[in-house]
């Protein structure tokens, strides 16, 4: 619950703009996504934030493929995840991402590696509001690797990102 | 000549005896099993091929129904189906908080996560999930829709109204309404992923079972493929033996065959060239005789003739004895036999020969023996006086010596054993191991010197096995050497001894029935052959027995069933008594003697049992059994002899058939005008000759002969003129040998002969006689008119 309210803290204080001492350039707009945990770079108290122009800043990657939650391939463009880590300096076994509505899920640290996993912003090009599971997304490769298609990554799968915890 | 079993060798016996392969019907049927299997092991593979799909099958849909459950992922969609009932709590409870400041972001951020959660319930299978429970839910859905379009006029997108505070308490009166409602929709959902889950788990298992069912199935078939297939590798296995088996036997008997051939061709060339000698020592006298029949040496080359043809005879013996011992046909003929009597004939058979070349002959019998045992004296003397000639043979001074003893041995039947030692050459080791297997001579120098044929051992030791014996020898180089026959030995009380010893050469233990008053038989011969008519009736009138004679087979049945009919032979005319006897040929054109005999056993009466003998010239198993079958009494072969010929008649009928030589018998003259008063064969040839005309003057004249010399014997009786007398017969005979008139021949043979030695009665009843054949031969040639009446006197 601690971590529930520092989140909602983070998110409720978009406007806070802190000078970090690492390379990470503080965030200028609000945070749209805050790394914490075993993170190096960081921006603001241990964290590393980020804002929607950072996520753009960096490389970016798009795919189009099937999901369980649209009918149809779609295609997803954004940073990839192990970018958006190294970004924050991220070092550790698990990355724990957490939703907007509170729900979180462990993703293993190699599955970063190991997939070319986006974290999306565009869906079809367009940003992503809430209501469509937007801001941002963590999606898998999943047309390009069969072995992604079941229930285990389709879980890992975590819309309306707000914050990563390494761990 | 080929398929004679007469010169089957002994090297031909083994591959007879050997165990025969198995029979080709029984190889083809082992042949034929694995195909017949064939059908099976495509039946199993089917069935194998038919569970591997299905299980296959079975497999292919259990990955669908898992894939299908991974793509939908229903249970996942219930959680995240329950996050919109707690959205819509979180929602209510903020709206509740915020009622005095109804704008504020966390406010608005709720409700885009409220809105993001409810458009989940509009994708595709979580409307399923829904709206299979039917209408109610797809209000509850519509109720939501409708708040949500409500509440977007004021936190939608963009450009909201401002949400005022009476705005917020409608809303939050419309939410609170969902309560209840979104609770059950999202209950139902999670109760209908439960059932699914459970049909799903159920689906797995039914295909589970059938997957171990298949699985069961499939092991139990590839099991029942291996079994059979391990059964066919075996079946494989043991016909393939069975063909090399097979494969031996064959390679063996083909090896028997060829030595049995070699040694058949070894044997013909040896036995031809046996038969040669005495046949030509036969010829050479016989043309001797022919270029100068006056010759003072004649009687001598004669003699030298005689004795070749009873080697010949007695080599034909021996090939007639070893084809009937291979054939299986010679039967013992055991009886009680008095042993020093026995041993003693064998001495007196064989004393001349050994003295004749300085030897010592002699017979010991143990003392230990009983008088008299059961034997077949026949065969035993023959094999004894095999042995002991050739112990003779083979020694050029010394000893012979026969001895006869038991031999007990512990645990066997005790066996008589007749030792014959000597003191010849003896054998070395090769010739002993040869000594029963061939046929001829020791060796070459021995055969050259001794002239015998060596068929007496191998017909002696088969002798001896026929009679449950063995013949063995023990020999060595110098040493000379000891052949032992024995045979079991079975004794007998010495009053079964009492019958004397039979003489002769065969029939020893048939015993002699009571003689009957002397009589001439009653003889039916059948013959096609001239030569050999003529030779048996003058053999029968000989032996003073009446003789009618025919010409094959049927007229012997057609004389048999009606004695009296009238058919053309020489003696009809008048009533015949029934036939004693039927000599039969075997070999006769129209009707052979075989079927003749058949047809005759057939007969209806008593002539059916008439005693018929058969005569043959072949020696073969196979004559034997057909005449044996066909009813025939007794086989003869021929050569006939005279000895032969009479010892089966006094075999049969006692000593009428054994009348010695035609001495003077005082026989019932109406009974001599029967017997062979003409010979047709010689009568024809006559006819052929002079011409039907000159016929009856030929006879005539010859009968006017015959009666003046008739008259002449009587003057010469008177005058005792012995000379006068023997001359006036000896011109008779002649002439009545060439015109075919034997009992006058016969007659006149007599007086010719015994005319200087018979007693005067005697001598005037022959001639009394000699009358009388000549009245009745006249009036039989004048009845075939022959001779005509008139030129009677």
């Amino acid at each position: 619950m601690d971590r529930r309210r520092l989140l909602g803290l983070t998110a409720a204080l978009p406007m806070l703009v802190h000078r970090s001492v690492c390379a990470l350039p503080a965030a200028n707009l609000p945070v749209v996504l805050a790394v914490s945990g075993k993170v190096h770079n960081t921006n603001q108290d241990k964290l590393a934030q980020f804002d929607m122009p950072m996520l753009e800043r960096l490389p970016q990657a798009s795919f189009s493929t099937h999901t369980p939650w649209y009918a149809q391939a779609r295609k997803f463009t954004g940073p990839l995840l192990r970018d958006v880590l190294a970004a924050a300096g991220a070092q550790g076994s698990i990355v724990r991402a957490v939703a907007l509505n509170d729900y979180w899920v462990d993703i293993p640290f190699d599955d970063c590696q190991r997939f070319d996993m986006v974290l999306a912003r565009l869906l079809d090009d367009k940003p992503m509001p809430v209501r469509d599971k937007g801001p941002l997304f963590i999606i898998y490769p999943f047309d390009q690797h069969s072995m992604l298609q079941n229930t285990l990554y389709y879980s890992r799968c975590a819309w309306q990102l707000k914050a990563i915890e390494v761990l | 000549m080929t398929d004679a079993p007469l010169p089957a060798s002994p090297a031909a016996q083994p591959a007879s005896a050997s165990p025969s392969p198995p029979a080709p019907a029984e190889r083809l049927a082992g042949a034929g099993m694995p195909h017949r299997l064939s059908p099976w092991f495509s039946v199993i593979g089917v069935l194998l091929l038919a569970s591997v799909l299905a299980a296959a099958f079975v497999q292919a849909r259990q990955f669908a129904l898992l894939n299908m459950a991974v793509h939908f992922q229903d249970d996942y969609l219930v959680i995240s189906m329950h996050q919109v009932e707690v959205e819509y709590l979180r929602l209510r409870e903020q709206l509740r908080r915020d009622l005095d400041r109804p704008s504020s972001n966390t406010l608005q951020l709720r409700y885009d996560i409220f809105v993001s959660r409810v458009a989940l319930l509009g994708s595709d299978r979580a409307r399923r999930l829904i709206t299979n429970d039917g209408n109610a839910d797809n209000s509850v859905m519509r109720d939501i829709e409708g708040f949500i379009q409500r509440a977007d006029l004021y936190l939608g997108g963009e450009a909201p109204a401002r949400l005022s505070i009476q705005a917020a308490q409608v809303l939050l009166g419309e939410l609170e309404v969902l309560d209840q409602p979104i609770h059950r929709m999202l209950l139902a959902a999670s109760h209908r992923v439960a059932e699914q889950v459970t049909e799903r788990q159920q689906q797995v298992r039914q295909h589970n079972r059938v997957s171990l069912a298949l699985t069961g199935f499939l092991l139990a078939m590839v099991l029942l493929f291996g079994t059979i297939a391990l059964q066919q590798l075996r079946k494989l296995e043991r016909r393939r033996r069975r063909l090399e088996q097979l494969a031996d036997q064959l390679r063996d008997a083909r090896i028997e065959a060829e030595a049995a051939s070699a040694a058949k061709g070894e044997f013909l060339a040896d036995m031809s060239h046996e038969l040669r000698t005495p046949l030509h020592g036969l010829l050479g006298m016989l043309a001797l005789i022919k270029g100068s029949p006056r010759d003072p040496r004649a009687r001598e080359w004669l003699l030298t003739a005689d004795a070749s043809a009873q080697h010949l005879r007695h080599l034909l013996d021996d090939l007639l004895d070893l084809s009937r011992l291979n054939a299986g046909t010679l039967v013992l003929a055991p009886g009680p036999v008095n042993l020093a009597a026995l041993l003693g004939e064998v001495q007196a058979l064989l004393a001349p020969a050994a003295s004749a070349k300085g030897l010592v002959l002699q017979v010991d019998v143990a003392a230990d023996l009983p008088a008299c045992a059961r034997l077949d004296p026949t065969r035993v003397r023959q094999v004894l006086y095999n042995l002991m000639s050739n112990a003779i043979k083979f020694s050029d001074h010394g000893a012979v010596w026969l001895q006869c003893r038991a031999r007990i041995v512990a645990h066997e039947p005790a066996m008589l054993e007749f030792n014959v030692s000597d003191t010849g050459i003896g054998m070395d080791r090769d010739t002993v191991a040869r000594l029963f297997r061939r046929y001829t001579q020791l060796d070459e120098v021995r055969g050259a010197r001794q002239g015998s044929t060596g068929l007496g051992l191998a017909i002696s030791r088969n002798l001896a096995r026929l009679m449950g014996g063995e013949l063995v020898v023990r020999s060595a180089p110098g040493d000379g050497s000891v052949f032992s026959l024995r045979c079991p030995l079975q004794a007998l009380p010495d009053s079964a001894a009492a019958l004397p010893l039979p003489a002769g050469n065969s029939a020893a233990a048939l015993p002699a029935p009571a003689a009957p008053a002397a009589r001439a038989l009653q003889v039916l011969v059948a013959e096609d052959h001239p030569v050999n008519r003529l030779y048996l009736a003058a053999l029968l009138a000989r032996l003073g027995h009446q003789t009618r004679m025919v010409n094959n087979g049927q007229q012997a049945v057609d004389a048999a069933a009606a004695p009296s009919a009238a058919d053309g032979g020489p003696d009809d005319g008048q009533a015949h008594p029934p036939y004693d006897l039927v000599l039969m040929d075997v070999h006769m054109p129209v009707m052979d003697g075989v079927a003749a005999t058949e047809a005759i056993r057939a007969l209806p009466g008593a002539v059916a049992r008439v005693c018929v003998v058969a005569i043959t010239a072949d020696v073969f198993a196979d004559t034997q059994e057909r005449c044996k079958a066909a009813g025939v009494d007794e086989l003869l072969t021929k050569p006939l002899s005279h000895e032969t010929l009479q010892a089966m008649l006094a075999r049969r009928f006692g000593q009428a058939g054994s009348a010695a030589a035609p001495a003077l018998q005082t026989r019932d003259p109406v009974a001599t005008d029967e017997p062979n008063l003409l010979d047709h064969a010689t009568l024809n040839s006559v006819c052929d000759l002079m011409g039907r005309q000159q016929v009856p003057t030929l006879y005539g004249g010859f009968f006017t002969q015959a009666e003046d010399a008739a008259r002449r014997m009587r003057d010469a009786m008177r005058d005792a003129d012995p000379e006068a007398l023997r001359r006036s017969a000896h011109t008779v005979k002649g002439a009545a040998l060439n015109l075919g008139l034997p009992a006058l021949a016969e007659a006149a043979s007599l007086l010719s002969r015994e005319a200087g030695s018979l007693a005067a009665a005697h001598l005037a009843l022959a001639v009394q006689r000699f009358e009388e054949v000549t009245a009745a031969t006249r009036s039989l040639c004048a009845g075939e008119g022959l001779v005509a009446d008139a030129s009677r006197p």
